[in-house]
């Protein structure tokens, strides 16, 4: 019985070697920093009763040191600053996202501010709301996988998992602001721009969403390729 | 019988109400009294904002509350004074309000009892980073706008050595350096300011700047500083021009019509002693003394003159070769600096306290600017006071992206 837990905990490597692949042996089981993380025994329902015994008896991994147990932590706001990392300078890249977060509530409060008092209520001044709802609005639905047959190769149309999805939309955000913008501009001003514009369905991230979908719509009839 | 004895209860109350509001006579308190009369509730606004509007009536009462610039004020005595993010909040809520704080009401109250006969004396606002050393400033020069003094304020004295574009060689002095842009750049907002000063004041000497062009004496300040904003060549020498006539007449005549009080505020005074980052010609560096701008300005930090008042604060953010931790006068003024402003009066400016950062708290809900659920807790208030440490411009910093 020792003997089989101490196999478990070391260092361990997949019988299939993947591109990316985390050391951990996969008994151990993902930190929670949050504070909430401890909740009234009896509002739990059994599956999460069985989960916090878990969490008494297995391993957990280390934290990183990015997440912080206060509640200002947001894990999707983590995830987009790693993604715009660049060479690994997370201080730059994290103070891109706080100044965007700061323009974008600049620019709501301002016109909030200037309109009357009937319109005030449909302005949204939370840049959290603001960024989480655009980046909802980027995300497509359905996407293009590439399927060999018969020696040519068709675009497929195939669902995507949600992390698949959420990839999408950032990457696209990102690239999208790195790229097609005019050179000038700071990186926090192309991207509250373009996190408005999403926010109100507009703007060219939404665009390549919805010509992603037309191309899906496109190639239905190559649906019944796809074996998985 | 029954009204009677309805209007015999009611009588009491109203007549408490009444002395009350004799009792209680400051502005605030009449404002939240006339409200309350329908609702036991205190008003909100009192305890944040007050309804003193104007500088020379702010006491203790009104220290840790918010008070409003008027918007034509701040045209008027702000095209250059204010510091870029209040003005980006200024923009954003639609209103300039600056918090009543101890060393602005501590500046305010020597400046109205000081002998003006005599020569001027100069207060240093000195404290670490971001404390609100420049704001305090800009309050206690409003108070001096509303009085009708004349304002000769310098935003930023470090902006003049370092980053100059145009270093030419001084026309009337050869060791001497000018800083056209700066100088004209100065005159335009010093106009802007002193408009209706600038026909009353007549000059005292004869000035000539080329072969062609001179200026009489007699000639209106205005005529001056016109030569100065046109003529860039020259404009270094018109800004020494436009100070020594005022540094003559400030003191000169006391009552009737051209009487004037002249306020010289300078923010970032140790930028006049210290180094700078310009190059002369032959890549050696440029001393301060030798550059027009800080040689004129130098001058007038000496107290020589009489009618006036002289208002500084240190600043280390923008300034060359300190270190980071260096906050007193002894250690930014420099030795040559600290004895050439001796002596001065001291006002020493600091982190917010308990009240004043409830203030600016409540201000910020009251702006929408908190946006963050957990922000707007009591454990996310705890968190800001955690991180920022009171410390007015980290706190700010922090509230823009939460």
């Amino acid at each position: 019985m020792a003997a089989s837990v101490r196999y478990l905990l070391k260092p361990w490597t997949p019988s299939l070697y993947l591109v990316r692949w985390s050391r951990y042996n996969p008994y151990y089981l993902d930190p929670d920093p949050s504070k909430d993380a401890r909740v009234l025994e009896s509002e739990l329902s059994p599956e999460q009763k069985e989960l916090q015994e878990l969490k008494t008896v297995r391993p957990i991994k280390a934290a990183l040191s990015s997440d912080t147990s206060s509640s200002f932590n947001d894990p999707l706001i983590s995830k987009f600053i790693n993604m715009m990392m660049q060479d690994g300078n997370k201080i730059l890249a994290r103070g891109i996202m706080t100044q965007t977060l700061e323009s974008i509530k600049r620019k709501q409060v301002e016109k909030y501010h200037k309109s009357p008092a009937a319109k005030k209520e449909e302005i949204e001044c939370n840049p959290y709301t603001i960024f989480h709802q655009g980046l909802e609005n980027c995300k497509p639905i359905i996407g293009l996988a590439s399927v060999q047959k018969g020696g040519k190769s068709y675009q497929v149309p195939v669902p995507l998992t949600d992390n698949r999805r959420r990839f999408l939309a950032m990457k696209w955000m990102i690239t999208e602001c790195r790229d097609n913008k005019h050179r000038r501009t700071h990186m926090y001003e192309k991207l509250s721009q373009e996190l408005l514009a999403a926010f109100a369905n507009e703007g060219n991230v939404v665009k390549r969403k919805h010509d992603l979908h037309k191309m899906a719509e496109a190639n239905r009839a190559y649906a019944h390729y796809r074996w998985w | 019988m029954n009204l009677h004895k309805l209007s015999s209860r009611l009588c009491p109350t109203v007549t408490q109400k009444f002395r009350h509001l004799h009792i209680q006579s400051s502005g605030q308190q009449l404002e939240s009294v006339a409200v309350e009369t329908a609702s036991a509730e205190p008003n909100p606004l009192s305890v944040f904002r007050t309804s003193e509007q104007d500088p020379a009536y702010h006491s203790e009462r009104q220290s840790g509350q918010y008070y409003t610039f008027p918007p034509a004020h701040i045209q008027k005595l702000f095209p250059h004074g204010l510091p870029p993010r209040f003005q980006l909040q200024i923009k954003t809520f639609n209103e300039g309000c600056v918090m009543v704080r101890p060393p602005a009401l501590e500046l305010i109250s020597y400046l109205k009892r000081a002998d003006y006969s005599k020569p001027p004396l100069r207060y240093v606002l000195y404290g670490d980073t971001g404390t609100g050393k420049t704001l305090s400033l800009c309050h206690a020069l409003h108070y001096c706008y509303t009085q009708g003094w004349l304002i000769v304020h310098i935003p930023d004295a470090h902006l003049w050595v370092k980053n100059c574009k145009e270093l030419l060689p001084s026309s009337s002095r050869p060791s001497r350096f000018d800083q056209p842009i700066q100088a004209s750049h100065w005159l335009k907002n010093f106009k802007i300011t002193n408009e209706h000063f600038l026909s009353k004041i007549k000059t005292t000497q004869r000035y000539v700047w080329t072969k062609r062009e001179s200026t009489e004496m007699g000639q209106p300040l205005g005529e001056l500083v016109d030569q100065g904003v046109n003529r860039m060549k020259s404009s270094s020498d018109v800004v020494g021009a436009v100070l020594r006539e005022l540094r003559l007449q400030a003191g000169g005549i006391t009552e009737g019509e051209g009487a004037f009080k002249l306020a010289v505020a300078v923010d970032g005074v140790n930028a006049l002693w210290g180094k700078t980052s310009l190059k002369k010609e032959d890549r050696t560096l440029c001393e301060p003394e030798e550059l027009t701008l800080i040689h004129n300005l130098r001058k007038m930090m000496k107290n020589n003159w009489s009618g006036g008042a002289i208002l500084t604060a240190l600043s280390q953010t923008g300034s060359l070769f300190t270190p980071r931790s260096a906050y007193l006068p002894n250690e930014l003024l420099g030795e040559e600096g600290f004895d050439h402003m001796e002596p001065f009066v001291p006002v020493s400016v600091s982190n917010y306290d308990e009240k004043e950062f409830e203030s600016c708290y409540l201000y910020y809900l009251d702006r929408n600017w908190l946006q963050h659920p957990h922000s707007r807790s009591e454990e996310g208030k705890k968190e800001l006071i955690f991180l920022s440490n009171k410390n007015p411009s980290i706190l700010e910093r922090l509230c823009a992206f939460l």
